[in-house]
């Protein structure tokens, strides 16, 4: 059954329904791939019972008998919740959060928790309390982060399809490291309802795939408007019928000429976006040329507004209501020694920052000018989109890294969110996909970015561009 | 140029109710400057826009309370009794 484990979920659901295979029989390969190979990949925190797995699924829907994984800041009920922290050591959902509550009704299974970086911050999957996630690719790298468990299992063939999470990047940065399509969709699309929330004006759930295809059809089982998230603006529908494997005629794309040739950009990933061009003129695309200047200034406006969002959302881990509680006398001990003890380094400075730049004598400098730039990136994306229909960017500068190659140089970190931040801060969607490798094997993703609630036009390009190229058959071997 | 002092550090550490060790203060402070030296940049571009670009509006619910089994939520917390989460002494008995 080895072609089962990088089998896409259009293909499982062909094989299911000619009985070729049962739910049963799918669910235990996974959960037997898991087995297997995560010892080595380290992506999961838990993988759940295989029944336990079918009773929580009863109905029949877009995605029955389809096995995937949630990223383990996304709440489903009766299972564990840690947000890969050591603050939330014990916690057990008591609901289910609506994206859970969506794919359980469209049949899909949920196999379990997937690793990430403490609290989603970070870019490595590095910070988590738990375990160091493996790039399938080459395990002497990063998978990305934050959503490292989500996208490595995808990438080693465990599941066909995962949830993440990102507040500047967490879906699109690992999905290009591990050569999967990664789609962050409009702000509001899919409620965030139970997703434990890091900084809610920029946080966003998001689908890891290995094609567009799938992408679209796991979103069309998670979309839906929810009146538990006063932010929704989610809509039912099928995000699979715009994939006609041909553009749109007329079709105009910008590449964002500052994006491309940004100083520390890696020339492989440059030349690739090139070429990747190349084939979207063949395609009949028309392709301008352009600078969105404000982007060169989103990761300074996204690590203020996401510290600033972080130190008041995180307050509430204070070892009064869940998991962990420092043993001390005095109730203000408590907090501090509990905050000390459960956060790590990367949680507790973005804490402080965040504090710091909304405190009486900062706030003028770093939150409030944060806020009109932020307002900027979105009118300059706004004015773009009136003469293109969609912008082609990098997702990232450089290929997946090694581990601890960035303990001296935190900022360097941060600093992958460059190309992707933009899009949350405009809440505009976009889209990674696979279009290329470097010269040590190492997956390459550009980026499609589309006004409002283009994510049709994103995923019919995304899906067209794909079939004219095989980087998506590419598989990580283990 | 922006540099934290340790006294400035230990001040927004407090306010954000973590301990901090002596052994941690060179790290902490060598990250906190290093984001915040970069992400001042902003100051450079930063000037109000007129026009609102956001699409988003509120989307609001009927505030209806529902009933539900608080005993769940409790059993999560580090320490309970009947009804109510329970936490070191907050008001002195003198």
């Amino acid at each position: 059954m080895a072609e089962l484990a990088f089998a896409t979920i259009a293909e499982l659901k062909k094989k299911l329904e000619k009985k070729e295979i049962s739910k049963q029989e799918l669910l235990s390969y996974c959960i037997g791939r898991f087995k297997k190979h995560d010892p080595q990949i380290e992506s999961a925190l838990e993988i759940f019972d295989d029944q336990s797995v079918i009773k929580a699924s009863p109905q029949d829907g877009i995605l029955s008998g389809i096995p995937g994984i949630l990223k383990d800041n996304i709440a489903q009920k009766g299972r564990k919740l840690t947000c890969s922290s050591k603050i939330l050591q014990g916690f057990t959902a008591t609901y289910d959060a609506t994206a859970s509550h969506n794919l359980k009704k469209e049949g899909a299974l949920l196999v379990g928790r997937a690793n990430c970086d403490e609290f989603a911050m970070g870019s490595s999957g590095e910070t988590s309390a738990y375990k160091k996630t493996k790039n399938p690719w080459n395990l002497a790298r990063v998978p990305g982060g934050s959503s490292s468990g989500s996208a490595a299992a995808v990438a080693a063939g465990l599941v066909p399809w995962s949830l993440g999470s990102e507040t500047g990047g967490s879906v699109r940065l690992p999905a290009a490291f591990c050569n999967l399509v990664g789609s962050k969709p409009t702000y509001g699309l899919i409620s965030r309802y139970g997703l434990v929330a890091y900084g809610s004006s920029l946080d966003h759930i998001g689908v890891l795939t290995r094609t567009v295809y799938d992408n679209a059809l796991v979103l069309s089982a998670i979309a839906s408007p929810d009146v538990h998230d006063s932010s929704s603006r989610g809509v039912k529908k099928d995000y699979t019928k715009s994939l006609t494997e041909k553009l749109p005629n007329g079709l105009t794309i910008g590449i964002v000429d500052n994006a491309l040739h940004a100083k520390g950009m890696n020339s492989e990933i440059a030349a690739a976006i090139e070429k990747a061009i190349s084939v979207f003129e063949k395609l009949g695309a028309t392709v301008k040329r352009i600078n969105v200047p404000t982007i060169d200034y989103s990761a300074a406006t996204y690590f203020i507004v996401s510290r600033a969002e972080a130190a008041s959302n995180l307050s509430r881990f204070d070892g009064v209501r869940y998991g962990l509680r420092a043993d001390v006398d005095t109730l203000e001990q408590m907090y501090s020694k509990t905050r000390h003890n459960g956060f790590g380094t990367e949680v507790k400075t973005r804490i402080i920052v965040g504090n710091y730049v909304l405190s009486a004598g900062y706030a003028g400098q770093f939150y409030e000018k944060a806020n009109m730039v932020r307002a900027m990136i979105r009118a300059d994306f706004v004015k773009a989109f009136k003469n293109i229909d969609l912008l082609v960017m990098p997702t990232h500068s450089i290929p997946a890294f090694k581990f601890g190659e960035f303990d001296v140089d935190k900022l360097a970190m941060d600093l992958q969110d460059s190309f992707t931040c933009s899009a949350n801060l405009a809440h505009i969607p976009a889209i990674s996909v696979p279009c290329g490798f470097t010269s040590d094997k190492l997956p390459i993703g550009l980026q499609l970015v589309g006004p409002d609630f283009s994510e049709e036009l994103l995923f019919q390009v995304g899906h067209a561009y794909e079939q004219a190229t095989d980087w998506h058959k590419q598989y990580a071997s283990l | 140029m922006i540099t934290i002092t340790k006294e400035e550090l230990l001040k927004f550490a407090h306010l954000s109710r973590i301990e901090i060790q002596a052994t941690e203060i060179d790290s902490l402070l060598k990250q906190l400057n290093g984001v915040l030296n970069y992400a001042q940049r902003v100051q450079e571009i930063a000037k109000p826009i007129e026009e609102s670009l956001q699409k988003n509006r509120n989307v609001w619910r009927d505030d209806v309370i529902i009933k539900t089994n608080p005993q769940p939520l409790l059993a999560n917390a580090p320490e309970q009794e009947a009804d109510y989460f329970v936490v070191p002494v907050v008001l002195d008995n003198e």
